[in-house]
C-alpha cells in the first residue's frame, strides 16, 4: 500500500511539474492580488486583524483555484477509470491528500516571502505564525481534497466548488484569522486552543473522507 | 440494456462477445470488470461477487477504448505505475516492450504517441502483472498488422492458462475464442 501511495504522489508530481497548471494559477493568483492590495493599500498600516484577514482570504482563494484540481484533471481526462482499475480507493484518496498538503505547503512558502515583503508585515510571533499558517494550510488542504472528489464527479464544477467549499472551510478561516492576528499582535500566544481544533479539524475530515470516498469514487 | 444473459467460463477458456454497435457489448465486459454495477443479477468471478467488488483486484486486465492514459508521462513511467500500484515486479517490463515493439519509444512523452502505439501500451500495462481474465474491448483497435500479429501471439501463449473475453465485430478476433455468445 505504502508502495502505490508512493507512485501516485510522484506520479501526479510528474504531471505538475510537466504542465505546472495548478502551481501557475494559484501562485499567479496570490501574486497579483498581493501587489493590487498593496498598491492600493499606498503604504497605510493595517492593524493585525486586517493582515490576517487579508492574508488567509488570499491563501483560501489561492487553494480554490489549486487544489481541486488533482480531482478534476482525472475525470475530465478520462483518466480516473486506469485508476479505478489500477488501485485500490484508499491508495488513491491517501496519494491525492498528501498531494494536497504537499502541494499547498508549496504555495503557501511561495505566498507568505511575497505577502510578507510587499505588505511591510512585522511579525511579532513568528513561531506562532508559521505554525498557525501551515496546520491552517493542513486543515483547509484536507477539507478541500474531499470536496475535491465530490465535485469532480458533478457537473457545473467551477459554481460548485467554492459554493460548497465556503461553510465547510469556514470554522477553520475563523480560527486561523484569530490565531494569526494574535501572532502578529503583541498578543502572541495564548493558548494551544486553536492549534488543537485544527489538528482536530484535519483528522476528523480526513476520517470522514476516508468513509465516504469509498462512495464517491465508484458509484 | 442486457438482458437474460447467463453463461459461465472456466479456466481456461476464450469467449468473443459479438453484435451490432449499441448492444451491449462494452457494457457487459465493464460489468464483469467490476467498473459498472448490474441492476439485477450477479457476476461471480472465482466466487467472488462482482456487487461487492470494486474493479481494482489482480484478477482481471482490461483493455478498451474508453481507457485514457496520462499524456505528460512516459511509456517507462506508467508501466513503473501501474507496475507498483498493482504490486506486480517490473521484471517483465522490457520484454513486453520488446514484444509490442515499444522498446524504441519508451521514453517518449504519450502525447507524442500515436493512437496505435497507445493500443500497444493499454495492452502491455493489462497483460504486465497477468491476470488470470482478461477483457479486451475491441483490442484490435487502431492496431497496424504488426501490432495485431505481436496481440495474437500473446494471446495464443497465454489461451491455456487465462479466460480471455474479447468484444469485437472483427472475424479475426471472434475467431480466435473457442467459444461466442451475439448480443442484440
Amino acid at each position: 500500500m505504502v508502495k502505490t501511495i508512493i507512485a501516485h504522489i510522484k506520479k501526479d508530481f510528474r504531471i505538475e511539474f510537466r504542465n505546472r497548471y495548478a502551481v501557475s494559477v494559484s501562485f499567479s493568483f496570490a501574486f497579483t492580488t498581493t501587489l493590487a492590495i498593496s498598491l492600493a493599500a499606498g503604504g497605510i498600516p493595517f492593524s493585525p486583524q486586517t493582515h490576517a484577514v487579508i492574508l488567509w482570504v488570499i491563501m483560501f482563494f489561492t487553494a480554490m483555484s489549486g487544489l481541486a484540481h488533482i480531482f478534476v484533471r482525472e475525470e475530465d481526462r478520462g483518466t480516473s477509470l486506469f485508476l479505478r482499475l489500477n488501485s485500490p480507493a484508499l491508495a488513491v484518496f491517501t496519494a491525492k491528500l498528501l498531494y494536497n498538503v504537499l502541494l499547498f505547503f508549496v504555495l503557501q512558502c511561495m505566498i507568505l516571502p511575497v505577502y510578507l515583503f510587499f505588505m511591510q508585515l512585522d511579525v511579532q510571533s513568528p513561531l506562532f505564525f508559521l505554525g498557525y499558517v501551515f496546520l491552517g494550510g493542513i486543515a483547509l488542504s484536507s477539507s478541500l481534497t474531499i470536496l475535491a472528489a465530490i465535485v469532480a464527479r458533478a457537473g457545473a464544477r467551477g459554481a460548485l466548488f467554492p459554493v460548497i467549499s465556503l461553510p465547510v472551510s469556514l470554522p477553520v478561516l475563523w480560527v486561523v484569522i484569530q490565531g494569526t492576528s494574535r501572532s502578529l499582535g503583541r498578543a502572541g500566544f495564548s493558548s494551544p486552543g486553536d492549534m488543537v481544533f485544527l489538528l482536530a479539524f484535519s483528522g476528523t475530515i480526513t476520517a470522514v473522507s476516508y468513509l465516504l470516498f469509498e462512495f464517491v469514487w465508484h458509484d | 440494456m442486457l438482458r437474460d444473459i447467463s453463461f459461465s467460463l472456466s479456466l481456461p477458456s476464450s469467449l468473443a462477445i459479438t453484435g451490432p454497435n449499441g448492444s451491449g457489448k462494452t457494457t457487459l465486459l465493464e460489468i464483469i470488470a467490476g467498473i459498472q454495477r448490474p441492476t439485477k443479477g450477479t457476476v461471480r468471478l472465482f466466487r467472488d461477487d462482482t456487487e461487492l467488488r470494486r474493479p481494482w483486484h489482480h484478477e482481471t486486465g482490461y483493455v478498451s477504448p474508453r481507457l485514457r492514459l496520462y499524456d505528460e508521462l512516459t511509456a517507462q513511467e506508467l508501466i513503473e505505475f501501474t507496475c507498483a500500484s498493482r504490486s506486480t515486479l517490473r521484471n517483465r517490463a522490457d520484454e513486453f516492450l520488446a514484444m509490442f515493439g515499444l522498446t524504441g519509444h519508451r521514453k517518449k512523452m504519450l502525447s507524442r504517441y500515436s493512437s496505435g502505439m497507445a493500443q500497444r501500451l493499454k495492452c502491455i500495462l493489462a497483460f504486465i502483472s497477468e491476470p488470470p481474465i482478461l477483457l479486451l474491448d475491441e483490442p484490435g483497435s487502431n492496431l497496424d498488422r504488426e501490432g495485431k500479429e505481436a496481440l495474437f501471439r500473446y494471446l495464443e501463449s497465454v489461451r491455456s492458462e487465462r479466460i480471455i473475453i474479447i468484444a469485437t465485430n472483427e472475424k479475426e478476433e471472434a475467431d480466435f475464442c473457442g467459444e461466442r455468445i451475439s448480443l442484440g
